[in-house]
C-alpha cells in the first residue's frame, strides 16, 4: 500500500503531467514558425502555373485551413487537437497531402525501430559485458588495448565515422552498398533473398551505430565499476572470504550496472526521434529524415505526430524503468 | 608477553606522476614493532604519516617495498600463499566508514552467513545463526534487529557495530581497526573504544588500533607508536609517551590537544610543513623544518632510535 501511495502515484501523476505539458509545447511551438503552410500550398500551386483570382485564393485558403486544422481560434484548433489525438489522427500532412500523417509514420517506423532497436540493445549489452571485465581486471592486457580503442574512437564525430565506413566499405572495397534500405524497384517480400538484401543494406549504418555505442557504454562501465571495486565494501567482501567471482558479480557489477540501467532507459527512448545523420550518410529510410522534412516544409501536423509519439515513448519507458528500479536497488524499496 | 605480530623493516614506496616526472613517496620508511597477545597497540599520527599504508600491507591489500611482516614467527606471505582463509580466519580489520562496510544492494545477514559458511566455521545455516546471534551480544545488538535489513536501515553507529561484529566473526586473534570511531558521533565514540577494550579483556584479541585522535589512544592503549612521514618517531607504553612525550611531534601532537579548561588559551603555535611533499623527500629528520629544537646534523643525517625509559625515540636530542 505504501509503495502504491509514496511510489507509483506521485510518478504516474509526473508521468501524465509530463505528456500533457510536452503534449501542449509540441502544438504550440509549430504555431509560432514562421512558415504558414497554407501559404505555401498556395504558392506552391501557383508555382505549377495555376492562375487564381483573388475570390477562389480566399476559398482555397479558407479549405486548406479547415483540411489542416487550422481553422478558428487557438483554443478551438487546441481541443480539436485533442479530440484527434485520441482517436490516433494526426490529420493529414501537409506538405504530401492529403496522405495521413499516420501512414507517413507507418511507412518509416519500422526501418528506424528495427535499425536502432538492435543497435542500442546490442552496444548496451556489449559495452557493459566488455566495460565492466575491463574495469575488474584493469590491469590485464586486452583491457587497456581496448581502452585504447575506445579513447580512439569516442571523441571522433559521428559523421566522419560514419563517412569513413562508407568509403571504406561501400565505396574502396565495393562490399555493401553505397545507400538506401533496399535495392531500388525490388519488391519486399517475405523470402530469404529480401531479408539478405536488407541485411546488407543495413549493415553499414548498424556498424557504424554499434562502434560508437559500444564504446561510449564500453567507457562509463569501465569507469564505474573500477570505482566500486575499490570500495570498502568489495575489501570487507575479500577479507569476509567471499568467494571471488561472487564478489564480481553480485558486488561489483551489480553495483555499478544501476547507472547503466537508467542509460538504457533514456538511449530506447530516443530510438523514436530517428538518427538524422545517420539516415543521411547512408541515405536510409526512417524517422530521423521525416523529422527534418517535416520542420523544413512546415509540415507541422506531422511534426507534432511525430513528436507527440516520440514524447509517449521516452516518458513510458522511463516510468517503465523507475518502476523495476526498486527490483534493482533496495533503497528504493518501501515496506 | 608473547609476540603475535612483529612488522620488521617494512618500507613502502609509491611511484607518483606521468611518464615524465615520476616522484617517489616514500610512505612507509623502514619500520619495526611487535603487538603481543593480547594487546591494544596504537599507531598515531597525522593524516598521510603511513599509518594507514601500514594497515593495507598488513592485511594484504598492498605489496611493502622491503620488509617483512611476521605473524606468529612466520612471514605473512607465505600463511597467504599456503592457506588463504587461514590468515583471513586470523587477522579481521574494520574501517573508517561504517557506511561503506555493507553492500548496500545486499542484505547484511547475507554477508554473515556466507563468511562463515565459505571460510569452514559454520558448516550449516543453524550454527551460523548461533554464532552470529553471540557476536551481534558481544557488540551489544540483537539477532530480531539485524536479520535481513539493508544497511541503508541501520544508523552509522549500528554499522559501526556490525562492521565491528563482522570482524569477530572468524575469532580473529587480530583486529586492524583504521580509525574506526572517525565517522561516528562523538555520544557513540566511547561506547566503541570501550568495545575494543571489552574485546581485549574478554576475547584475548590483539588489538592494531589507528587514529589521529590522541584522547582515544590514551585511553584504551597498551602500547603505542607515534608515526610522522613514514617514520616511527616515538614508541612506548602509552602512558609514559603520552604524558611525557620526548619526540618534538609527539609534544607537538600532545599540545594540540584542546583542554577542555576555558581558563587556558590555546597558545600552541604550529607550524604548518611548507609542502608535504617537501618533507617526504627531506633527508635527515623529516620533522626538522617544523622542529623548535632543530640542530644542524638533523637535516644530514637521520637520528637512530634512542632508549629513554622504556620508550624508543627517534631524535638527536636523546644521543
Amino acid at each position: 500500500m505504501n509503495f502504491v501511495k509514496r511510489y507509483l502515484l506521485p510518478r504516474l501523476i509526473i508521468y501524465f503531467l509530463v505528456i500533457f505539458i510536452g503534449i501542449t509545447t509540441v502544438f504550440i511551438i509549430p504555431r509560432l514558425l514562421p512558415t504558414d503552410p497554407v501559404l505555401q500550398t498556395i504558392t506552391r500551386l501557383r508555382a505549377q502555373g495555376a492562375y487564381m483570382d483573388p475570390e477562389s485564393t480566399q476559398r482555397t485558403i479558407e479549405t486548406l485551413q479547415e483540411l489542416f486544422g487550422l481553422k478558428g481560434s487557438l483554443s478551438d484548433q487546441y481541443v480539436k487537437f485533442w479530440q484527434r489525438l485520441f482517436k490516433g489522427d494526426f490529420g493529414p500532412s501537409f506538405f504530401q497531402f492529403p496522405t495521413p500523417v499516420m501512414t507517413l509514420i507507418k511507412q518509416s517506423l519500422p526501418w528506424t525501430a528495427a535499425l536502432l532497436l538492435t543497435t542500442t540493445l546490442v552496444s548496451w549489452l556489449l559495452g557493459n559485458i566488455l566495460g565492466g571485465f575491463a574495469g575488474y581486471f584493469s590491469s590485464r592486457r586486452w583491457g587497456k588495448i581496448l581502452d585504447y580503442f575506445a579513447m580512439v574512437i569516442r571523441p571522433m564525430p559521428y559523421y566522419i565515422l560514419a563517412l569513413g565506413l562508407l568509403i571504406l566499405f561501400a565505396y574502396v572495397f565495393p562490399i555493401f552498398p553505397l545507400g538506401g534500405g533496399y535495392t531500388i524497384g525490388m519488391r519486399l517480400t517475405w523470402s530469404w533473398n529480401t531479408f539478405l538484401t536488407l541485411l546488407r543494406h543495413a549493415f553499414l549504418p548498424a556498424l557504424s551505430l554499434l562502434l560508437i555505442g559500444i564504446f561510449v557504454w564500453f567507457q562509463a562501465m569501465k569507469l564505474v565499476v573500477q570505482s566500486v571495486k575499490t570500495d570498502d565494501f568489495v575489501k570487507y567482501a575479500e577479507i569476509g572470504g567471499i568467494k571471488s567471482n561472487k564478489i564480481a558479480r553480485k558486488y561489483v557489477i551489480k553495483n555499478a550496472m544501476l547507472p547503466q540501467i537508467t542509460g538504457l532507459a533514456l538511449s530506447l527512448g530516443q530510438i523514436f526521434s530517428g538518427a538524422l545523420i545517420t539516415e543521411m550518410v547512408f541515405s536510409y529510410p526512417g524517422l530521423g529524415t521525416l523529422l527534418y522534412n517535416s520542420i523544413f516544409t512546415g509540415d507541422y501536423n506531422l511534426l507534432m505526430g511525430i513528436t507527440a509519439i516520440s514524447i509517449l515513448v521516452v516518458t513510458t519507458s522511463i516510468l517503465v524503468i523507475d518502476l523495476l528500479y526498486p527490483l534493482f536497488d533496495p533503497r528504493v524499496r518501501y515496506k | 608477553m608473547k609476540k603475535l605480530l612483529e612488522v620488521q623493516n617494512l618500507t613502502k614506496i609509491y611511484s607518483m606522476g606521468s611518464i615524465f616526472s615520476r616522484t617517489k613517496i616514500t610512505a612507509v620508511e623502514d619500520i619495526s614493532f611487535t603487538v603481543g597477545e593480547p594487546e591494544i597497540f596504537t599507531l598515531a599520527g597525522e593524516s598521510g604519516c603511513g599509518k594507514t599504508t601500514t594497515a593495507k600491507i598488513i592485511l594484504g591489500f598492498e605489496e611493502q617495498t622491503s620488509g617483512a611482516v611476521m605473524y606468529k614467527d612466520e612471514p605473512i606471505k607465505n600463511l597467504r600463499r599456503g592457506d588463504r582463509n587461514k590468515v583471513l580466519r586470523e587477522i579481521q580489520a574494520v574501517f573508517q566508514n561504517p557506511f561503506s562496510t555493507f553492500n548496500p544492494l545486499r542484505t547484511v545477514d547475507s554477508y554473515f552467513y556466507e563468511t562463515l559458511i565459505n571460510l569452514k566455521i559454520a558448516s550449516n545455516r543453524k550454527e551460523a545463526e548461533k554464532k552470529i546471534a553471540e557476536k551481534l551480544q558481544a557488540v551489544g545488538l540483537s539477532f530480531e534487529e539485524f536479520s535481513q535489513r539493508y544497511p541503508s536501515e541501520f544508523s552509522g553507529g549500528q554499522l559501526q557495530r556490525l562492521s565491528i561484529a563482522r570482524a569477530l566473526l572468524t575469532d580473529p586473534s587480530l583486529i586492524i581497526a583504521d580509525e574506526p570511531v572517525s565517522m561516528v558521533d562523538a555520544s557513540l565514540r566511547m561506547s566503541i573504544v570501550n568495545l575494543f577494550k571489552d574485546l581485549k579483556e574478554r576475547y584475548d584479541v590483539s588489538v592494531i588500533y589507528i587514529t589521529h585522535d590522541l584522547t582515544t589512544a590514551y585511553y584504551i592503549s597498551d602500547r603505542m607508536a607515534v608515526m610522522f612521514r613514514g617514520n616511527i618517531v616515538e614508541m612506548g607504553p602509552a602512558e609514559e609517551v603520552l604524558s611525557n612525550p620526548k619526540h618534538p611531534y609527539t609534544r607537538l601532537l600532545r599540545e594540540s590537544v584542546p583542554e577542555p579548561d576555558p581558563e587556558k588559551q590555546w597558545t600552541t603555535r604550529v607550524h604548518l610543513a611548507e609542502s608535504e611533499h617537501e618533507e617526504y623527500l627531506q633527508t635527515g629528520c623529516k620533522f626538522v623544518a617544523r622542529c623548535p629544537l632543530a640542530m644542524e646534523k638533523c637535516r644530514k643525517l637521520t637520528p637512530p632510535h634512542f632508549e629513554v625509559n622504556g620508550t624508543s625515540v627517534k631524535c638527536f636530542l636523546y644521543e
